[in-house]
């Protein structure tokens, strides 16, 4: 019988540090990942962690990791030639067929841009499998700013609209998120999709004001983070209502999510 | 002719197709046995058609047979199987070994296996007198034989024949029908192929014999019921404790939750007499399969590995209908959810057997009865315990035996039919109804009267949820490991995550968390006939706040009807 719970090592190949806490961590991988999943990250003797894959490519995954605790201070002592452990991937995925040849808002806040990176780069690489991708990042300031040479990409291939919430430079706009919702004309578009993925407070105040905007429930997708002890549905922590996060999300379309109450 | 006298004529048939078989591989042909052969009536069995081709071609070849056969079976033989005179050693080498090991060895694992499984029968080599190796088809299927002639001197032993389907799927049917594949390539002689079909055929049926018979072994004993005494069980327990863990509830003195009062947990006992049973354990069973702290991996330098299970003995535990049903919670957690089985909890699950207390009052604070899990037939025996008296029900085939000389007795286990306490279920049939029971009031009473303790879980038979945590032997080491504890969705961090985001945020809301997932979510997420709860009244005796979750419940109830 497999033990799910034993991780694998992993060789770190590259680190891009995009803030002072916030490293891109590139791990040689040959597993198949889809858009949204995510590992169970760990380190003998500190512990384990779930953290969204960021990017993909032959024989790579990435992690973008933000440093708040036990296992993330761990990973970021760790350099380009050591291992780390994985297991995975766990988790449903944004569901990429639905979005394709429609119009597709994406909406991030802070490191919320991880879980969709690879669906961006996908349809950034295939630009003819839809119809039009809007993307509004919101960071706190200058110095969170992550992913600025894929931003400046999809900033050729997408109508991109970056933020900082409370602090003006050139190249973003200023304000938090919400505030950009109402430039995105949705009755022009005949049929889209809405992602939506960030701090907890964030995703609240978006979801609602995308609702104000007219914007149908059913449209809307968001990935929502909760404790996770062991992302195969045995420790309860995630369990939210009879649905277990790291089982059935954690990609929820918004008339499931809105019901689940803590 | 009766089913016994059937069975009886089946395992004498068995073993003598096993025992010829196992003459003719076990060296050349000699003349007398092939003119035996001769002489002998082969059946004409249409159930395997292998077997039955087999043996209308060796019908043949005996039939037909020239003056030189004896010389062309033992130059046959010689190739075949010895692979004689052939140059690039192709032949069906009658190994076990040879076939199940990567680099087609002899004296490999298998080869270990069978001689660890002939000397737990106090056979050897020596017995059968020959210099082939133990992995030999003709010694293994000898100890076919060998079982199948036990098992005619002790019918009911289900051991003896699950030994025998044991033994077929892990040695003989691992290899021999490739090994046969082989005979009927190499071999020359219409013999040889024929005997190839024959062996190949009866493995099969006779794996399929040995379930029919295991079948109606056990339902022709049904369950037995004796009487004996107190001294004669624990002479019985005795027993059981050379290869069981027997575990019961047991007092400890004095060393209670509440003061200076006396703890009753599941423990090891010496005596049915230890068995406490004029009040509810303070704590479910679970310990013995879900420990409080349990390793997983241990960690060493680079290295990590699967902890492993030292326990070998398996484990029985004297429990009430209601830990028995409670067990079924976190089978589907740790077995089902999500698809993934639990390593750590199956190999601990795997060795439980239960001895059911009847229970036919229960206690102060039990409401099994509006739980719907005062009832159980998940039991491989049952007893009634009196002063001096001993009731059991043994329905378990493997405890046959040892109950097999006591007193029979009329006994049929009761169950508890009402409790003092009464529970009434919340209504909740729609989304609506769903939201209202989130958003009552009442849940607030219990954001300062809890205090968060998590002792209701502790004590719980059904609860799960634990934490994972690694840790390191000591500043200096390099080893360590990676645990499991119970944690509790009680206590202000279960939903807590790294910058101090709480997702529920006072123990009213933990409060209502545990209560709904006990009576509602649990259930239907499983679409099981049971609830995460089954009313045996622990956490009320646990609660340091005295609150009471029956109570909570039907409060709960009321306030959905308001
Ligand atoms: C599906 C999912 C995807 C995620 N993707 C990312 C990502 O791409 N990048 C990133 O930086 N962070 C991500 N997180 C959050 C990340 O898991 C936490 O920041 C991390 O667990 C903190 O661990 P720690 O040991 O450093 O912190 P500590 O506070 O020391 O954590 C102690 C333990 O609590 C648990 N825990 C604490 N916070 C969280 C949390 N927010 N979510 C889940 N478990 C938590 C962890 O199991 C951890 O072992 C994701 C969370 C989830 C649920
Ligand atoms: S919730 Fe309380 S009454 Fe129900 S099974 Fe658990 S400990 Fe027993
Ligand atoms: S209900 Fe009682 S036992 Fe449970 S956490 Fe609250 S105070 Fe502790
Ligand atoms: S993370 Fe353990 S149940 Fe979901």
């Amino acid at each position: 019988m497999k033990n799910v719970m034993i991780p694998k090592p992993h060789e770190i190949t590259h680190v891009i540090k995009h803030t002072k806490a916030e490293y891109t961590f590139r791990v040689a991988c040959d597993d198949e990942t889809k858009h949204g999943q995510f590992y169970m990250l760990s380190i003998p003797k500190i512990g384990e962690a779930p953290i969204s894959v960021s990017g993909k490519g032959d024989g790579y995954l990435e992690f973008t990791i933000r440093k708040v605790g036990r296992l993330t201070e761990g990973v970021f002592g760790l350099d380009v030639g050591d291992t780390i452990f994985m297991r995975g991937p766990y988790g449903n995925s944004f569901p990429v067929e639905d979005f394709e040849n429609k119009h597709l808002v994406v909406i991030t806040g802070g490191t919320g841009m991880a879980p969709v990176k690879t669906m961006l780069d996908y349809f950034s690489e295939n630009q003819d499998k839809i119809k039009s991708l809007h993307l509004i990042s919101g960071f706190r300031d200058l110095d969170c700013v992550l992913f600025t040479d894929e931003i400046d990409k999809y900033k050729c291939d997408f109508n991109v609209i970056c933020s900082l919430d409370n602090m003006e430079a050139p190249g973003f706009h200023k304000g938090l998120v919400t505030e950009h919702i109402k430039k995105i004309h949705f009755d022009t578009f005949d049929e889209y999709s809405v992602v939506v993925v960030g701090p907890p407070l964030m995703m609240h105040f978006t979801t609602k004001e995308l609702l104000a905007n007219g914007v149908d429930e059913s449209r809307i997708w968001v990935s929502i983070e909760r404790k996770m002890h062991c992302a195969v549905g045995k420790c309860g922590h995630c369990k939210i209502n009879d649905t277990y996060v790291c089982l059935e999300g954690p990609i929820f379309n918004y008339t499931d999510a809105k019901d689940l109450i803590d | 002719m009766d089913m016994r006298s059937d069975i009886l004529n089946l395992m004498k048939n068995r073993g003598d197709l096993y025992r010829f078989l196992s003459k003719v591989y076990i060296k050349e042909m000699d003349p007398a046995f092939l003119d035996s052969m001769k002489a002998m009536s082969f059946p004409n069995i249409s159930l395997e058609s292998d077997l039955e081709e087999g043996f209308k071609e060796l019908k043949e070849y005996l039939d037909n047979m020239s003056k030189d056969a004896v010389d062309d079976l033992a130059a046959d033989y010689a190739k075949t199987f010895l692979s004689a005179g052939i140059s690039n050693g192709s032949a069906a080498f009658p190994y076990e070994s040879v076939y199940t090991s990567k680099d087609r060895l002899v004296m490999q694992e298998a080869w270990a296996d069978v001689r660890e499984i002939y000397a737990s029968y106090g056979l050897s080599k020596g017995n059968v007198n020959s210099d082939v190796l133990e992995d030999h088809i003709a010694l293994e299927l000898e100890f076919m034989a060998l079982l199948c002639k036990k098992s005619a001197e002790d019918i009911d032993e289900i051991k003896l024949l699950r030994s025998q389907s044991d033994f077929l799927d892990n040695h003989l049917l691992n290899w021999v029908p490739d090994f046969c594949k082989d005979v009927e390539e190499y071999a020359e002689t219409k013999f040889y192929k024929a005997i190839a079909k024959i062996t190949k055929g009866f493995l099969k049926l006779d794996r399929q014999i040995l379930d029919k018979v295991i079948d109606i072994v056990i339902e022709k004993n049904g369950s037995r019921c004796y009487s004996l005494s107190t001294d004669r069980m624990d002479q019985i327990l005795k027993q059981l404790k050379k290869n069981y863990r027997v575990y019961a509830p047991k007092r400890f003195e004095k060393r209670g939750p509440k003061g200076d009062s006396d703890l009753v947990r599941y423990a090891e006992i010496d005596s049915v007499k230890d068995i406490v049973l004029d009040v509810q354990s303070d704590f479910s069973p679970k310990e013995i399969y879900y420990p409080i702290s349990q390793t997983m991996i241990y960690f060493e330098n680079s290295h990590s590995s699967e902890s492993i299970l030292k326990e070998e003995k398996d484990i029985i535990i004297f429990a009430r209908p209601c830990d028995i049903n409670g067990i079924e919670s976190l089978d589907k957690i740790f077995l089902e959810n999500g698809g993934y089985a639990d390593i750590y909890y199956k190999r601990l699950r795997d060795k439980v057997k239960f001895f059911m207390i009847e229970c036919k009052e229960g206690f102060e604070d039990c409401f099994c009865v509006s739980m719907g899990s005062n009832k159980t037939d998940n039991y491989s025996v049952a007893v009634r315990l009196g002063e001096d008296n001993i009731l059991v029900e043994v329905k378990d085939v493997e405890f046959f035996s040892l109950f097999r000389d006591e007193k029979s007795a009329d006994f049929t286990p009761m169950f508890v039919e009402s409790n003092k306490k009464v529970v009434k279920l919340p209504k909740i049939e729609s989304d609506e109804d769903l939201k209202k029971a989130y958003g009552l009031e009442f849940w607030k009473n219990y954001d300062e009267k809890c205090i968060g303790c998590g002792g209701c879980c502790t004590v719980c038979g059904t609860c799960s949820c634990f934490d994972t945590v690694d840790v390191i032997y000591s500043d200096t080491s390099t080893d360590g490991e990676r645990k499991r504890v119970w944690s509790s969705c009680m206590l202000d961090t279960f939903t807590l995550t790294a910058g101090g985001k709480r997702f529920r945020e006072t123990n009213g809301e933990n409060m209502r968390f545990r209560t709904l997932h006990k009576v509602y979510d649990f259930k239907k997420r499983f679409g099981t006939d049971r609830h995460m709860c089954v009313g045996c009244g622990r956490c009320d005796m646990r609660c340091p706040q005295d609150i009471s979750f029956s109570d909570t419940i039907n409060t709960f109830s009321e306030e959905m009807e308001l």
